[in-house]
């Protein structure tokens, strides 16, 4: 059996194998190299040991922020409650804020996207400038955005909108033009007037590919934001990433990246399943 | 018969109301070109008078590129002419309307939507916004809808437990059968069918041919209907009109107007399909 064959099938033992190898072969590694680091350095901090991770992560999840409240105030508190205090809960609930935000912007995004593609003057209006406002990299206008607006959460927001609204008005004014015309004709012969065409013909055809275009999009908007939080915050995942970063403090840097990642495996776990109930139609290419 | 005159022996002096001698649809010396890259322009047809009156049947054929669908698109409303205008009793047509049904080859279901939903937009449209779809008299009469679909469903053949199926777990034909009861609740005066059939394999064929010929004599709707099948024309219709390439020589395409007669005059179907065939070129009448 080659394993460069087109045709070959992997059997299910092969596929579950395979897809968890790179996994188990990362975290092996990574507590290899740390042995091998703490036995020529027992203080290393680069690498932490399996001890000094979950030391970090009881850290994050049951000691409040040090800037906010002393820990003694928590001292009595049941381990729900300290979870409730705990920097870990308070930055994931000030990322997630500015990060629904963002999300809840984009669906203005997808509205102008619909009617540049359904209506002919809409979409000459806006085209040319969207283009050339999704050839700006973000990040080289984000001093801009701090002079204009400030260093509070309008800028981050901003920041999100400049990044990724652009593709989704862009891939929504593509998915739109992808609409055979033979199904507009039709819902002008079954009586629909213009918007009902745009919105109950087009949006709806097209709806469960905006969703899987903004779900491919997440990881630019987490991006953008991260970027935000990092230059100016004083709450947030990247601000405390940024923040022990200055203190080499790994055993809290790692669980973080994790959890950021495990947060956003989560929402578009959600959407795909979503996407799929609200839509069972709807069979992706 | 003048080549690219259709006017037929319909009556000079238009009368109001419609008789039935009185043109539905009047084509008046319609051109129509297409802008090339080049610059150039493409005439595609060529000073067509056509006029069709009320509960005819009228096939068009023609070789590929003479025309056929633009004529279609033409009374369709989704497209304009170059020169000369399309008129619907009388009132010049400007875009597609829900007088006129249109069943395409493709693309025509709403795939979002199941064969209920689909037969049903229209009259959901129709007396429901937007807005007032979310009212409880919607949900009301969004059931008189459904009760409505499912009868045009089992009057074209198909089973009630279709209506809950998504248009991609249908097959050509019931595709077809859906697109056809979808457009006939509304209750055209027209129905136009853009190559309705041509992706059918011949035994879904043959029994769509004779859906829509029953159907045409049920609710004497008028229907136009393109087909690059010779024997199909001849065989549903009550006119054929013969779209043939310019003798002149410019590209274009002009017009034969054949009315069909009584399928059992066969040498005079014959000498028809004969004609046609003469007309087209090398279109031959395939089996359908």
């Amino acid at each position: 059996m080659s394993l460069l064959n087109v045709n070959v099938k992997p059997s299910r033992t092969a596929c579950w194998t395979l897809s968890w190898l790179l996994f188990a072969t990362g975290i092996v590694l990574y507590f290899y190299t740390a042995q091998k680091r703490h036995k020529e350095n027992p203080d290393d901090r680069v690498v932490p040991t399996l001890a000094q991770l979950a030391a970090g992560i009881y850290q994050a999840a049951m000691s409040p922020d040090g800037d906010e409240a002393p820990a003694a105030q928590v001292q009595g508190q049941s381990a729900f409650g300290r979870f409730h205090t705990s920097m870990l809960w308070t930055d994931t609930v000030a990322s997630s804020r500015r990060f629904f935000y963002g999300l809840a912007l984009l669906f203005p995004a997808v509205l102008l996207g619909l009617h540049m593609g359904i209506f002919p003057y809409f979409g000459v209006f806006f085209l040319r400038f969207i283009l050339f406002f999704d050839k700006i990299i973000a990040l080289s206008v984000l001093p801009i955005l701090f002079i204009a607006f400030g260093i509070d959460e309008l800028s981050k927001v901003m920041l999100i909108v400049i990044g990724v609204t652009p593709t989704i008005i862009l891939d929504t004014f593509n998915l739109t033009k992808g609409v055979p015309p033979e199904q507009l004709v039709k819902g002008f012969t079954l009586g629909a007037s213009d918007f009902d065409v745009a919105y109950r013909v087009v949006l709806k055809q097209i709806w469960p590919r905006v969703l899987n275009s903004i779900r491919l999009n997440l990881k630019p908007l987490m991006l953008f934001l991260f970027a935000g939080e990092m230059i100016a915050s004083t709450d947030g995942l990247a601000y405390r990433i940024a923040l022990l970063r200055r203190h080499m403090g790994m055993n809290i840097i790692i669980p973080y990246v994790l959890w950021v990642a495990f947060l956003l495996f989560l929402v578009d776990l959600t959407m795909r399943l979503l996407n799929k109930k609200l839509h069972p139609w709807f069979r992706e290419a | 018969m003048v080549p690219g005159s259709l006017t037929s022996a319909a009556p000079a002096v238009l009368d109001t109301p419609l008789c039935e001698d009185h043109p539905l649809i009047r084509l008046e010396n319609i051109h129509v070109s297409y802008a090339l890259k080049d610059g150039t322009w493409k005439k595609v047809l060529n000073g067509i008078d056509l006029d069709i009156r009320p509960g005819e049947f009228i096939s068009v054929v023609g070789q590929t590129g003479c025309g056929k669908s633009t004529l279609l698109r033409l009374v369709l409303g989704s497209e304009m002419p170059t020169e000369g205008s399309v008129l619907v009793e009388d009132r010049e047509i400007r875009r597609p309307d829900r007088d006129r049904g249109y069943v395409p080859q493709k693309y025509s279901l709403f795939p979002d939507k199941t064969v209920s939903g689909n037969i049903t937009f229209g009259l959901e449209v129709e007396e429901f916004s937007l807005l007032t779809r979310f009212t409880p008299q919607f949900y009301k009469r969004r059931r008189e809808f459904r009760a409505e679909a499912m009868r045009q469903l089992i009057k074209m053949g198909l089973h009630e437990s279709d209506a809950a199926k998504y248009p991609d777990q249908l097959s050509g034909g019931m595709q077809q059968r859906v697109a056809i009861a979808q457009a006939l609740v509304m209750k055209p005066k027209i129905l136009l069918m853009d190559e309705a059939f041509s992706a059918l394999d011949p035994g879904t064929r043959a029994g769509m041919q004779k859906l829509i010929r029953n159907v045409w004599k049920e609710t004497g709707t008028t229907v136009l209907f393109v087909t690059h099948n010779i024997a199909e024309a001849l065989h549903l219709a009550t006119r054929v009109i013969v779209l043939a390439k310019n003798p002149d020589a410019d590209g274009s395409c002009i017009a034969l107007d054949l009315p069909v007669p009584d399928h059992e005059f066969a040498g005079d179907y014959a000498a028809l399909a004969a004609r046609i065939e003469q007309a087209t070129g090398h279109m031959r009448v395939d089996a359908s």
